[in-house]
């Protein structure tokens, strides 16, 4: 199957995009805004908030203007202005690519957002406490809560995921995507992000002070900081062959990718931009082309100081002395941060079709930094990258090119055929005092809630670094080195996290020094501590590890999408290891909401830590072969049993054995999966073993072969 | 002054999580920054910000501002007891 799927060709190209933002609803709007120069920099008014010194780029719509858009009733079904911005934008993409709901069930979904239903939690944090007025949206704080309104809204897609990685978590989106139809693994896939402004990351990029009281000038020397922004963009990928057979129009080719860590500081770039040269600089050899065949780079180019004298020393470094026209539209729509990579990927693909280069707005100076375009220009384009930086040094780039005579052909020949083994494995969970003996003495899981003990982290982390980290950070690097150890490697090619609600016991705090205390409580190691990507970012910067590194936050999957991406990079042989991580910690107030919204069905709930290695190669000690996987959406039972037997028949597995559920042993937690597939791992016998998750919404099935069979 | 700087040191210390420090490990005169004094980074120069706008109603609006202000403990006390509004 997969054989056949190697001959076609897998080139990928763009057939549908929608955008929403300061600048314009839809892209007709937003070229038109590009094209006259009209910035979306205003004084702040959908969002309530007393730091109205401080110019937003908001996109220019109430919620309820959205949902009538929509045809929402607000008061029958639970809202954020995250997901409505999100399913605005997908409408018109899914709309251009003339893609139908009777294909939604084989198109995987993939998105990115940070912010998730903050919008909301901010606004009925102190209803979740106090009373039961508000219980419908606890359960829409997380990031993949969004991602299933926004998808829930047109149909049923057979996969859903988020990408959390601060900034660069749309373009990160993009690359999961890319990478699942390289792989053959779809044919067709939806990606892109969404982020609405909230007073908590304004308050957090406010204690940054990363914030210009003035519209935002990127690249000038007289620069300040950063306007947040708002907004939404989706693009519909898919193979050319499956392209062509549908009689869809491709609007721009894929041509390349490229994700690598900064691993410097958690929200500073590097002085010589390490992670953004090495992203540019694979998205540009994934492409095939010299860096001078670039002909303009749309920049991350936020206005702080540091972004943008980095990100300048990054271009240089990678195109000498013919650097191309750049420019950073973010002085049209603010720093529409985890929704940026797609947002400002819809801008390129508009300035390729209309063949001009968009103006960094605000410039008079250089300074140190390059110079960007300031002057409207009609060019051509063939060659356009897009940047995107996230906190914690996640830095993306996409390389897009125009459709043409001269487009060329199939470059990708990936074979996807390698074996993967799990090599090693740490965990601090419910069971972890007795460590590695649990599956002899298992402990009974007494309280509703237990939280794991801190790690012995005192050799892994200096204490200058340990100081403002929380327990979450603690378990992340010791689970990992204690992981890496037992594989004999030193340096992870990619690190790639899975994580439900990230770094919540922070993030609660600083949520509720703002909704009781007021908007003057600054807490920036607290707010730099609250985004998800937060953890893969600390054990990249304490590894030194420079290579691919990303986080999926999408409640009950977060683990299986960490896996399945990991997966993907090994079978091509991009990578030839992994670590591959799941974390979750629990508040005691935070799981008390969970019980009162009804969603932990009385089970006991347990924090996760799980650090795992991954590899193509078994040096002898391996604990299985990780063989395959499958992650579904809302399956009916007819495709849940296919899911089953194509697994079976693609890892030529006749018997096997179920998993049992381990959620009475390790307490329930958004990545508890990975303790099930731990726990499996280690107790495998002879036969092969299908891991199956499923709840109401997801389902997904992991196959471990012994290694005898290895 | 002296009671200052003892205030300061300790204030510095909790604020920044600096465990295993005591106040009179810290050398009032030394750089708080950087490799040759404490080794703090700019996120405990934000925090330092925000410490010096609760605790002595000072209020920086430039981060820029801090590098010169947080030089060293002599340096930071110094400012304060110029320009504190409480």
């Amino acid at each position: 199957m997969i054989g056949d799927k190697r001959m076609v060709n897998r080139d990928i190209v763009i057939t549908g995009a929608g955008i929403v933002s300061a600048i314009g609803i839809g892209k007709d709007e937003t070229l038109r805004s590009l094209q006259e120069q009209r910035s979306g920099i205003r004084p702040l008014h959908y969002l309530k908030t007393d730091h109205h010194e401080f110019p937003v780029g908001e996109v220019q719509l109430g919620n309820d203007e959205m949902c009538a858009m929509l045809g929402i009733d607000p008061s029958k079904q639970p809202t954020t202005r995250t997901a409505l911005m999100g399913m605005v934008a997908l409408k018109e993409a899914l709309e251009q690519a003339a893609l139908t709901p009777d294909q939604y069930p084989q198109v995987p979904l993939i998105s990115g957002t940070t912010v998730g239903g903050m919008d909301k939690s901010e606004l009925y944090y102190l209803d979740f406490l106090e009373n039961d007025s508000r219980n419908e949206y606890i359960r829409t704080h997380d990031c993949g809560a969004c991602t299933e309104m926004i998808a829930d809204h047109f149909g049923r897609f057979r996969m859903l995921t988020t990408l959390s990685t601060a900034c660069s978590s749309a373009a990160n989106a993009v690359i999961t995507g890319a990478e699942l139809i390289r792989a053959g693994r779809a044919d067709c896939v939806v990606v892109g992000g969404s982020e609405c402004i909230t007073k908590f990351h304004l308050n957090g990029f406010a204690s940054l002070m990363i914030l210009d009281r003035e519209p935002c000038r990127p690249f000038d020397e007289s620069r300040a900081g950063l306007n947040l922004g708002e907004g939404a963009a989706w693009l519909v990928i898919e193979s050319a062959d499956h392209a062509l057979r549908r009689g869809a129009k491709p609007l721009a080719r894929l041509a390349g990718y490229g994700n690598a860590c900064d691993a410097f500081h958690q929200t500073a770039t590097s002085p010589d931009g390490e992670g953004p040269f090495l992203a540019m600089k694979e998205a540009v050899a994934m492409a095939g082309i010299d860096p001078s065949e670039v002909d303009y780079i749309n920049a991350h180019g936020t206005g702080t100081g540091n972004n943008d004298i980095s990100e300048s020393k990054a271009i240089r470094r990678l195109f000498g002395e013919q650097v191309p026209p750049v420019s950073s539209t973010k002085a049209f729509t603010g720093h529409t941060t985890s929704a940026s990579g797609t947002i400002e990927a819809v801008i390129c693909l508009l300035a390729m079709q209309h063949s001009f280069l968009p103006v960094n707005l605000r410039f008079h100076s250089a300074g140190e930094c390059l110079t960007p375009v300031s002057k409207p220009t009609a060019k051509p384009l063939r060659y356009v990258l897009s940047n995107a930086f996230g906190f914690g040094g996640n830095d993306s780039a996409m390389l897009f090119e125009a459709i043409g005579a001269t487009t060329s052909t199939a470059k990708v020949s990936d074979r996807h055929q390698n074996k993967v083994y799990l090599l090693s494995a740490a965990q601090i969970s419910a069971q972890e005092p007795l460590c590695d003996e649990w599956e002899i003495h298992p402990l009974t899981l007494t309280e509703p809630l237990t939280r794991s003990r801190e790690a012995d982290y005192k050799q892994f982390i200096p204490p200058l670094e340990a100081r403002r980290m929380g327990r979450i950070l603690k378990r992340a690097i010791a689970t990992a080195h204690t992981a890496l150890d037992k594989a004999g490697i030193a340096d992870p090619d990619a690190i790639v996290t899975g994580t439900g609600l990230g770094c919540i016991e922070n993030t609660e705090i600083f949520l509720d020094a703002l909704c009781r205390q007021g908007e003057d409580q600054m807490m920036p190691t607290r707010f730099m501590q609250s985004t998800h990507n937060t953890i893969s970012s600390i054990v990249a910067i304490n590894l030194h590890a420079h290579g691919y590194n990303t986080t999926y936050a999408h409640n009950t999957v977060s683990f299986q999408s960490a896996l399945m991406d990991a997966l993907l990079q090994l079978r091509r042989g991009k990578i030839d290891n992994a670590l591959v991580c799941a974390h979750d910690e629990m508040t005691p107030s935070y799981h008390a909401l969970l019980c009162k919204g009804g969603y932990l069905k009385g089970k006991h709930a347990a924090e996760c830590a799980v650090s795992m290695v991954l590899a193509t190669a078994n040096p002898g000690n391996a604990l299985c072969e990780v063989a395959g996987m499958r992650m579904l959406h809302r399956p009916t039972e007819v495709e849940k049993q296919q899911a089953l037997d194509s697994l079976l028949a693609e890892t030529h597995t006749s018997q096997y054995t179920l998993s049992t559920d381990h959620t009475d042993l390790f307490g329930t937690s958004y990545t508890a999966p990975a303790l099930d597939l731990y726990a499996e791992a280690k107790l495998i016998g002879d036969t092969p073993v299908v891991v199956g998750y499923s709840d109401d919404t997801h389902y997904t099935l992991i196959l471990l072969k012994p290694c005898g069979d290895c | 002054m002296e009671e200052l700087i003892l205030k300061l040191k300790k204030e510095i210390i909790e604020v920044l999580n600096l465990e295993d420090v005591k106040p009179e490990d810290i050398d009032e005169s030394a750089p708080l920054f950087g490799e040759e004094g404490l080794g703090l980074d700019s996120i405990d120069a934000l925090e330092l910000i925000v410490l010096m706008e609760k605790n002595y109603g000072i209020k920086l609006q430039d981060p820029n501002q801090g590098k010169e202000i947080f030089k060293s403990i002599n340096v930071m006390a110094d400012y304060i007891s110029k320009n504190r509004t409480k």
